[in-house]
């Protein structure tokens, strides 16, 4: 592989206010009910000492996806040439494994019932409409090198898990 | 409501975005209010819109939009759209209608308007006011044309705030436009919500940056929102209480000793007669009001009146109590005593830009006092008209007048962009007014709540089917001119809301003064200040940026000299300083010094109610998905937000055996809804929150509407509109606090 793309997650500048989700669902033209994309709260503490973070989840496209390796039909495939994790539709038969081996949830399944995620907008040959439009600044797109450089000066990391997700964060994530 | 639907389109179709057939136009976002849209790139394909991005050369948003933005292209197309004029054929409220061609319903509307005018009077004639958008001035200008001063104000957002800064400070719009968030050492959010409202514009962006170079951060608000959730403190406050917080801050700021002496002695008016006035609100006074430890209220005035710059972003909270003038103006004497007026890192007064301003398209000039004295409910007192926004009547008094003929009763009313029914309290008594009002007309891009009691119905333009206004940028965000440009042709017969009221004034007989009806001459005319035409404007696709001039700090005596709107033109502030004890308010038989005023239900002011009500219930302005009472029917906003909801505790849930997601009936002393509720560990427990604005369902997802009355959703049914206890006395705010019971809905409601 020559570089992995990902994303760089800032939980300290998310405020969910739900902009990448819709950008997601309305330049992909996606259905009612699927989500490429979803913002996730984690509330922590008793109240008034209450904390609340915020994690803007999509597919990870991980170093090792689980997705991929539990596919029987070879629907699910990780490009070489950018590490970008992609679904060939017609190759699925819907059965759900994916959805099963992710351990974040990612996988959608509509009308048609073949699993669907973000692709980071490959299909649509521009950058991910989600990071773009982010008007905090908490969601990033590049190389993983590249955001390990925007990263500079701040306590970033790669993401940690057993399939390798390509997210770079600052602070902790709960995803689950 | 039934209405011949056999041309209206087909609803929101899934987007397939090839993009060699795709062209790119640049417009601005009009999706919300009230400052200059955000810019918008949209993609075009056959005639259709199928994709937007952000701007990156707008100075407003520079590239990022919103989330309903990015779901505009469902609101466009959505099968609630208003395709041709309507007349109604069967009983009020009944929303049965029939076509008529656009040229009939002005016909329809002048024909009544200028009969009313001989038999009643120009002033029989109301128009509500919309969300503050750029087609507001157009209709203030066809009324002080007719001659009716009653443009009534809503009270819900944004006038009730700039009323009380402009008596204290001289300045409008200090505490929602003018934060200093590059240099501020503290921010304060404080019943405001920069993540719902406005996030692509900057607001946001700057408060996190500063948070990210070290600066604190606290949030003063019920339940903790996104933007409370970055806060280096919460402060949990009650809903409503915020007027008694800032005059306990006060008094600890003052009796420590921990203001600005020097700026106290130059700049302001009355300081002496405020000490003693201040000590009876002491932060043991505020506890039980506010739901605030005392210790608390004393740690943040310490930490407020010591940060070496701090400001404060007020938001709506301070417009719907019926304490907001009290609280407006003690947040202006905080912000001036402690030196953070205008100030680096301060609240302060934006240096104007290179950017010439366009003429207004209002008449203010022909206001006269014979005109502010037919006023049928002045939301500030006569002698405070006009203010900034014109004369104004208030919104709710305006439909009351309806059923009281006090002081008179309004005979046409004017709805362009807002939905009575559901935008101000007791829609009971509303409902009732327009089922007596004479004349009703509604405008509208889709099908709202209020249209089953409208007599006519206007369809009009989205932003993306006309080719203007021009829109400037004027909060501060940038210094940007740009002429909209057309994305698609209209769906149907109709054109945009400002044509409708070139061509009513043109039916009316006021042709000069709308420009014959002649919308590019009336561009133009507002332009001439800026030496070019609408023409060669949009020779630049994405508008002209001007530069901003350099920050100016300290321009106290310019401030403090600003003259006010009132037709005398006297400054604001008669002393040239801060009215810390307000003369202009004495002379007129208001409160010199700024009170704490109770809502009209609350554990302090109502404890007897607690048995039967022991909860605090209040509404939100703002959400993520929706605007006021639009943009239910959009699927990927519904998506979101797919239910009326409640937050709740869940504490106080469990000991109602309430789970969460369980319907239920919050009841107060005025009506019941039902809803949905939803665990919110961020909430006082002794308070719930729900949002305003529920009525509409949404088809593709198949979700219902909602009644407007009892066992609807609409928040309104729940506040008092009691007359002697509900409305502020100075700027006609009405509270949207009450006492409730919250039970499990049994399983038919």
């Amino acid at each position: 592989m020559s570089e992995q793309y990902g994303f760089y997650y800032d939980a300290s500048r998310c405020i969910q206010c739900h902009t990448c989700e819709v950008a997601c669902k309305s330049t992909r033209g996606l259905e009612q009910g699927v989500k490429w994309r979803r913002v996730i709260e984690t509330w922590g503490g008793e109240y008034p000492n209450v904390t609340r973070t915020f994690f803007s989840l999509a597919c990870m496209h991980c170093g090792k996806p689980a997705c991929a390796a539990v596919c029987l039909t070879g629907a699910i495939i990780k490009r070489v040439e950018d590490g970008i994790v992609v679904v060939d539709r017609d190759k699925c038969n819907g059965c759900q494994d994916c959805f099963a081996a992710c351990p974040y949830g990612v996988p959608q399944f509509g009308a048609d019932g073949t699993m669907q995620k973000c692709d980071f907008c490959v299909e649509t040959g521009r950058e991910p409409a989600c990071a773009l439009s982010c008007p905090s600044e908490a969601l990033n797109f590049g190389t993983l090198n590249e955001l390990m450089k925007m990263t500079a000066g701040k306590s970033a990391k790669r993401m940690e898990g057993t399939t390798e997700p390509s997210i770079i964060t600052v602070g902790s994530i709960k995803v689950m | 409501m039934s209405i011949k639907s056999d041309d209206v389109e087909e609803g929101e179709k899934s987007v397939q975005s090839g993009k060699s057939e795709e062209r790119m136009i640049p417009t601005f976002c009009s999706l919300c209010g009230p400052s200059m849209g955000c810019g918008i790139n949209c993609y075009v394909k056959d005639g259709r819109l199928v994709r937007v991005e952000g701007m990156k050369e707008s100075p407003v948003n520079n590239g990022k939009l919103c989330l309903k933005a990015f779901a505009s292209m469902q609101w466009l197309y959505s099968p609630q759209r208003l395709k041709y004029p309507l007349k109604r054929v069967g009983k009020k409220g009944e929303g049965k209608f029939e076509r008529v061609t656009w040229d009939e319903a002005l016909d329809i509307i002048a024909d009544k308007l200028n009969e009313q005018k001989e038999k009643y009077g120009p002033e029989s004639l109301a128009i509500l006011s919309p969300q503050a958008r750029t087609y507001k001035p157009y209709f203030i200008r066809f009324l002080t044309a007719h001659g009716s001063p009653n443009y009534c104000h809503s009270g819900i957002c944004a006038i009730q705030r700039a009323f009380g800064f402009a008596y204290t400070v001289g300045v409008p719009m200090l505490g929602m436009a003018g934060a200093d968030y590059e240099r501020a050492e503290l921010i304060v959010i404080w019943g405001a919500n920069p993540v719902y409202a406005g996030a692509p514009t900057g607001n946001l962006k700057r408060i996190l940056d500063a948070k990210a170079r070290g600066a604190k951060l606290v949030a003063i608000k019920p339940q903790m929102q996104p933007d409370a959730a970055k806060a280096d403190m919460w402060l949990p406050i009650k809903p409503g209480t915020d007027g008694a917080l800032v005059l306990a801050i006060l008094n600890v700021i003052i009796n420590e000793h921990i203001y600005d002496a020097e700026f106290v002695s130059q700049w302001c008016y009355g300081f002496d007669k405020l000490v003693p006035h201040i000590q009876k609100y002491t932060p043991e006074w505020a506890e039980p009001i506010t739901g605030l430890p005392a210790d608390r209220i004393i740690e943040f005035a310490r930490l407020y009146g010591k940060a070496k710059s701090a400001c404060i972003l007020a938001g709506n909270a301070f417009d719907q109590t019926v304490d907001s003038n009290n609280a407006v103006r003690a947040v202006g004497i905080l912000i001036a005593i402690t030196g953070n007026l205008d100030r680096p890192g301060g609240n302060i007064v934006p240096t104007e830009s290179t950017m010439p301003m366009p003429k207004p398209v209002t008449l203010f000039e022909r206001y006269t006092q014979d005109m502010i004295d037919k006023l049928v409910g002045p939301e500030m007192p006569r002698c405070f008209q006009p203010f900034i926004e014109g004369a104004s009547s208030a919104y709710y008094k305006c439909l009351n007048s309806v059923l009281t003929g006090e002081p008179y009763p309004v005979k046409t009313i004017m709805a362009p962009g807002t939905q009575p029914t559901v935008i101000t309290r007791d829609s009971k008594r509303v409902i009732e007014a327009l089922e007596k009002l004479e004349f009703f007309v509604v405008i509208d891009v889709t099908q709202n709540s209020s249209m089953p009691w409208a007599d006519v119905v206007i369809p009009v333009a989205t932003m993306y089917e006309t080719d203007h206004p021009f829109e400037t940028s004027m909060m501060g965000t940038g210094n940007w001119l740009m002429a909209r440009n057309k994305i698609i042709e209209p769906l149907g017969d109709y054109k945009s809301d400002y044509e409708f009221w070139l061509a009513l004034g043109v039916k009316m007989g006021y042709g000069e003064d709308f420009w014959h009806g002649n919308i590019e001459e009336c561009m133009n005319y507002q332009l001439e200040n800026f030496g070019i035409t609408i023409d060669e404007l949009r020779s630049h696709p994405t508008g002209i940026v001007y530069e901003p001039k350099p920050i100016v700090y300290e321009k106290y005596a310019e401030i403090f000299a600003t003259p006010s709107t009132r037709l005398s033109k006297a400054p604001y502030l008669p002393q040239g300083k801060v009215a810390i004890y307000n003369t202009t308010f004495e002379e007129n038989g208001f409160n010199p010094l700024p009170e704490w005023v109770e809502p009209p239900e609350s554990p302090t002011n109502t404890p007897e109610l607690l048995e039967k009500y022991p909860l605090v219930f209040f509404d939100t302005h703002t959400s993520e998905a929706y605007n006021h009472g639009w943009l239910r029917n959009v699927p990927y906003m519904r998506e979101i937000q797919p239910e009326p909801w409640i937050h709740i505790h869940p504490d106080t849930a469990r000991q109602r055996g309430i789970n969460d997601g369980d319907w239920v009936i919050v009841e107060s002393p005025h009506g019941w809804i039902k809803v949905k509720a939803l665990y919110f560990p961020g909430i006082r427990p002794d308070t719930i929150m729900s949002l305003h604005g529920w009525w509409q369902g949404c088809n593709e997802l198949g979700l219902p509407g909602y009644p407007l009355l009892d066992g609807g959703a609409n928040v309104n049914i729940l506040y008092s509109s009691d007359p002697d206890k509900a409305f502020d006395p100075v700027v006609t705010a009405m509270p949207k606090q009450t006492l409730v019971e919250v039970r499990k809905a049994g399983n038919n409601g």
